[in-house]
């Protein structure tokens, strides 16, 4: 078996279709769909599509859990013992059997709400952050980017449990919210110790931090205002590692992201 | 009521264990050493393999192994400056150049057609080695003296058991025709031949008998 094995090699039965990120961006259905105006672009019970739009949600979550387990995955056989602590690697380990408990729960959760493996499509974007060369920009990417994403999105999707009246989402929710959390915190702590002497490197791992938090905003999939879905989860994040200034970048990233997609969208038309 | 000061034999009469073990503090620590460097082979394998395998059962499978072979090294690891050794690193090694090659081969298959040949490495090979090694281990060694090596043996067998009836369930069901019954036939051939020459997971050895070394039983 290869060392780093390409995103276009993720193996799939035949229920997945693939599609890219930059499809979804730049959908020009996404323009008409922002004129309308709808108030606030939360998830809400009241608002008519609040069902679909969860559903969708869900099956994003289950394939970016199926994506996060082949990433530690990975993590585990990409790097020879030089490159990566044994302790690491034993982390690694131990977030692909959280990971893979994920999945399970996405799949029963998926059920639950009225919804099937491949009903929607599945971009890859979130496994492309786990290809980095250097473990420590993987950390960066996968741990502190992506679960932080997912922290944000089980915290909404806690939330819209709850106010749905859906004990079992919230239930759900909660539970992986606190493996993703440790997750964060394992990659904020592993960031730390790897660059204690190489502050060039830990310049490098921020910066590809930055590029795949702002990726991973969506054009304003997630952020503060009622235009964003998915909510910054501050307190959460905080709990994780986060510093304040480290969580105010990230507002900041995920508006700069809105406006670029805006603009690309405007331009494209 | 039961007089409190009352002398009691140490060892209650249900309570069999002797001080006797077949291995020195030496010989388990070569051993511990060897099983931490075959489980991280391992975890790494199924952690890699992960992201090659379409079939969803099984992806999830190994992604929940790939943690309890981690586990297992890091109990070895815990184990072996406890029997001696403080640079965990130096027994953390293959105990001869043909257990190399046999986890080098075990390793080698990638493509997504090939989750047989995957698990039939893990499950119908080195499994049933593991199992057998780690219970020669743990029924030789002095059930007092070596106590923590025992304690940690018996938590890896019980996982190694587990894994490999669901592994081996994962085979039944996906050889669903004569060929593939081949194919997996074969690709066990091939891995027993050479974990044979290994002489097992430790060597010449792994089950015995062993050359005793100074002070190795009472």
């Amino acid at each position: 078996m290869r060392k780093q094995l390409p995103p276009d090699m993720l193996a799939r039965d035949s229920r997945f279709v693939r599609t890219s990120i930059m499809d979804q961006v730049m959908d020009p259905r996404n323009q008409k769909i922002g004129e309308r105006d709808l108030g606030s672009a939360r998830l809400q019970p009241e608002r008519p599509a609040a069902a679909d739009r969860a559903r969708n949600l869900m099956h994003g979550i289950f394939t970016g859990e199926i994506q996060a387990l082949e990433g530690a995955g990975r993590t585990t056989f990409d790097f020879d013992d030089d490159e990566a602590p044994f302790a690491l690697k034993l982390d690694m380990a131990r977030q692909c059997w959280d990971e893979s408990r994920h999945v399970e729960i996405s799949v029963k959760l998926g059920d639950w709400m009225g919804t099937e493996i491949g009903e929607y499509s599945e971009a890859v974007f979130l496994y492309e952050a786990a290809c980095a060369p250097d473990p420590v920009l993987r950390l960066c990417g996968v741990n502190r980017a992506l679960e932080g994403l997912a922290i944000d999105v089980f915290n909404t999707m806690k939330e819209f449990g709850d106010s749905s009246g859906d004990p079992v989402l919230e239930f759900c929710e909660d539970w992986m919210l606190a493996d993703e959390v440790t997750h964060v915190k394992m990659g904020s702590d592993w960031l730390r110790r790897m660059t204690k002497d190489d502050p060039e490197r830990l310049e490098k791992a921020l910066e590809f931090q930055r590029t795949v938090d702002k990726l991973f905003s969506l054009g304003g999939f997630r952020g503060e205002t009622e235009d964003n879905p998915i909510q910054l989860a501050r307190n959460f994040r905080s709990m994780a590692g986060f510093s304040t200034d480290e969580i105010d970048e990230i507002a900041e990233l995920a508006a700069q992201a809105k406006r670029d997609a805006e603009a690309l969208v405007a331009g494209s038309s | 009521m039961a007089d409190p000061y009352k002398p009691r034999a140490a060892f209650a009469p249900w309570d069999r264990r002797e001080l006797p073990g077949i291995f020195s503090v030496e010989d388990s620590a070569r051993r511990v050493g060897n099983y931490k460097w075959l489980e991280m082979r391992l975890f790494e394998s199924l952690g890699g393999w992960v992201a090659t395998v379409p079939e969803l059962d099984v992806k999830l499978v190994l992604g929940r192994h790939c943690y309890h072979h981690a586990w297992h090294a890091e109990l070895m690891d815990k184990r072996l400056p406890e029997l001696r050794e403080m640079d965990t690193d130096r027994l953390c090694e293959a105990p001869n150049p043909e257990m190399e090659a046999f986890v080098e081969a075990l390793r080698e298959p990638e493509a997504p057609e090939h989750t047989i040949e995957k698990l039939v490495g893990v499950f119908r090979v080195l499994l049933p080695r593991k199992i057998a090694a780690y219970t020669y281990h743990l029924n030789g060694t002095s059930r007092i003296t070596d106590s923590p090596t025992q304690r940690s043996l018996g938590f890896m067998l019980q996982d190694e058991f587990e894994d490999w009836r669901e592994g081996e369930m994962l085979l039944q069901s996906l050889i669903e025709t004569p060929e593939e019954v081949d194919r997996a036939t074969r690709r066990q051939a091939e891995l027993e031949k050479l974990i044979l020459a290994a002489g097992g997971i430790s060597g010449p050895g792994s089950l015995g008998p062993i050359v005793a070394t100074e002070g190795a039983s009472l």
